[in-house]
């Protein structure tokens, strides 16, 4: 709890730190963001997932994809229904130039050498440590938040739920059960 | 430390490079005094996003209490699911971003004089005021019931703090087979979901300490409630027979309490309990009421889209104390997630005021979860956008989380992800407002 406790100080410290923009349409649709995903999009809930220096592309599509209902989403899709596309595509663009913010949360080394092994199939799209992926369609995951890494592969493991990417959905759900949080801690723990 | 400083430095020096859209204060600008009276979701929301915008604007906030205690989560530390800690939050995170904060009551406001007077002797001119009260309740309404009681025997809890710890109390105290008697009062009521979340959590508590005897009756004012498919489903599911809700149509409505016999009564009905937990009706904040800001119902009437009070210029009212809008049910819910909506539209307007701008086009969004035992919750969202000038709710968006899901596995996700949800978003929205 005193590693979380030390973790958020830290975040809070620099969004702190950080001018925020606030003017015109597009910033003030960003800043509704906020309440959910953090100040300038750097998430101090460990359930919701930063924001903040996510690729355009990767950005655009989910946002569109769960206004469509072509991907599952226990909340957003509500949201997104009423936003117009042209509103979607700005607010990707805005947060993709945001900087990253890799939020690093220790885990005990057992986990993470757990965790880098069970990542094999991983590597190709999101680099070794989730930090570098291959292509503007994929997120970075380095310094994410765990239990949020954990969720999204629970999305992707439940088969009645609509998850877009075949590939995606195959390697997560090869993972084995008592794998899926130690991969989730892996990506949580690495800086870049 | 654990953390690589480096890095976090390196990420603070590229941050004041991208942002180059900061609204840059006019020379008047800087001069401007905004005051914010009441420190909650909405005021501190409000005084942050004011520096935010513009760090030379002068912003000085009023609160009662030196430690915020927040009532989203306070349900689930009345069942143990919870820690009181959580709740909390201070003012040092304004303080650091430039608002001067004063522990202070605030009186009374002068409209025409521009300056709100503080109990402290001191007077604070304004050339903006934000109000946020928050609600206060009218004990008369039910014969028999009154602060005092509230405040020792028999706490509403209903504003979190020491009679969230007092009521968890005397839950904790309950035999098996007692029953709580939950009292709703008749709409609009600060946090719609709030008292059937309450319900379903201290089910929840008894469930699991050995107490599923014991019954929960709710007597309700009203005759439906928000996310009702949801929660009759949760109950039904998880506390099958334990809770009861009486309708306002059927007798539901508690005007009458004896708290030597611990009954409630309606018109038709009188209902028993261990525990009576009356929560009474509301109005809006008494400072609000006494700027004669609020309707013939004890409620703030404001602009729409910019949340400038309808009775008086330069005053913006946010949060649980506003009827905003003219949208079924109540207008827009009250909520803490509307209240932050809200701070950050009024500043934009506030801002544009200031700097000779159109007002620019509001955009309000609600979202309200709720957590009817571990691993189980659910939300609502709202979005509200302007049309024609007025206030419309998107109709096409939002709505409940879906009741029925294609398996139970897809049941289980959904709900598993929105009861997390709503842990991530109180420690966002709490940051939101007060770091």
């Amino acid at each position: 709890m005193k590693r979380f406790n030390t973790i958020l100080a830290t975040v809070a410290a620099l969004g702190l730190s950080a001018a925020s923009a606030m003017a015109g349409p597009t910033e003030d649709l960003a800043r509704s963001c906020n309440a959910c995903h953090g100040l300038n999009g750097v998430s101090v809930g460990p359930s919701m997932p930063s924001i903040a220096g996510l690729p355009e592309k990767y950005l655009k599509n989910v946002l569109l994809q769960w206004k469509s209902g072509e991907r599952y989403s226990a909340t957003m899709g509500r949201h997104f229904t009423g936003y117009t596309d042209e509103e979607l595509s700005k607010l990707a663009t805005y947060f993709s130039k945001l900087p990253y913010v890799a939020v690093v949360q220790p885990a005990d080394d057992k986990v993470i050498a757990r965790g880098k092994e069970a990542t094999e199939r991983c590597e190709t799209c999101h680099g070794a440590t989730g930090g570098a992926p291959d292509d503007d369609e994929t997120p970075k995951i380095n310094g994410q938040w765990a239990q949020y890494l954990e969720m999204e592969l629970m999305k992707y493991r439940t088969d009645s739920v609509k998850m877009p990417h075949k590939k995606m959905r195959g390697n997560a759900k090869k993972l084995a059960d008592e794998d899926v949080a130690a991969v989730a801690k892996f990506y949580a723990a690495q800086p870049k | 430390m654990s953390f690589n400083r480096r890095d976090f430095i390196k990420t603070l020096a590229s941050t004041s490079v991208v942002f180059p859209m900061v609204v840059r204060a006019s020379p008047s600008a800087g001069k401007a005094r905004v005051v914010v009276v009441g420190g909650g979701f909405g005021g501190a929301t409000a005084a942050k996003y004011l520096k935010i915008a513009d760090p030379g604007l002068d912003v000085t906030l009023v609160e009662r209490n030196k430690q915020f205690v927040s009532c989203p989560l306070s349900n689930e530390v009345i069942s143990g699911h919870g820690k009181y800690e959580g709740l909390l939050a201070g003012y040092e995170g304004l303080v650091k971003r430039g608002v001067r904060v004063i522990f202070d009551d605030a009186l009374a406001v002068d409209p025409a004089g521009k300056a709100v007077k503080l109990k402290g002797g001191t007077t604070l001119g304004y050339d903006f005021l934000v109000l946020s009260p928050g609600i206060d309740f009218n004990f008369a309404a039910i014969e028999g019931y009154s602060e005092a009681l509230a405040n020792t025997t028999h706490p509403h809890a209903y504003k979190a703090g020491a009679q969230t710890l007092a009521l968890k109390k005397q839950v904790e105290s309950m035999k098996d087979g007692d029953v709580f008697l939950l009292s709703v009062p008749p709409g609009p009521f600060r946090c719609p979901p709030g008292p059937y979340e309450r319900a379903s959590q201290i089910a929840s508590y008894f469930k699991h300490h050995g107490k599923s005897k014991c019954k929960i009756l709710i007597a309700d004012a009203n005759d439906s409630f928000s996310k009702k498919g949801l929660f009759e489903q949760a109950w039904k599911m998880h506390y099958p027979g334990m809770i009861e809700w009486v309708a306002g149509a059927s007798g539901g409505k508690v005007v009458k309490f004896d708290a030597k016999s611990n009954t409630a009564s309606s018109d038709f009905n009188d209902f028993k309990g261990a525990v009576v937990n009356i929560i009474p009706p509301h109005h809006a904040g008494l400072i609000a009421m006494n700027t004669g800001l609020t309707n013939d119902k004890g409620w703030c009437t404001v602009d729409m889209l910019t949340m400038e009070s309808t009775k008086q210029k330069d005053i913006f009212v946010v949060g649980d104390s506003t009827i905003h809008g003219d949208l079924p049910v109540y207008g827009a819910p009250k909520s803490a997630h509307m209240a932050n909506t809200q701070a950050k539209v009024a500043v934009a307007n506030i801002l544009a005021k200031i700097n000779g701008q159109p007002a620019p086009e509001p955009f309000f969004v609600n979202t309200c979860y709720s957590i009817a035992e571990k691993d189980w919750g659910f939300s609502v969202v709202h979005i509200y956008r302007a049309k024609d000038g007025k206030l419309v709710y998107d109709t096409k968006a939002g709505g409940i989380s879906p009741v029925n899901l294609p398996d139970e596995a897809a049941l289980k996700l959904q709900r598993k992800l929105e009861s997390e949800y709503c842990i991530g978003w109180f420690k966002n929205i709490m940051a939101d407002a007060f770091a």
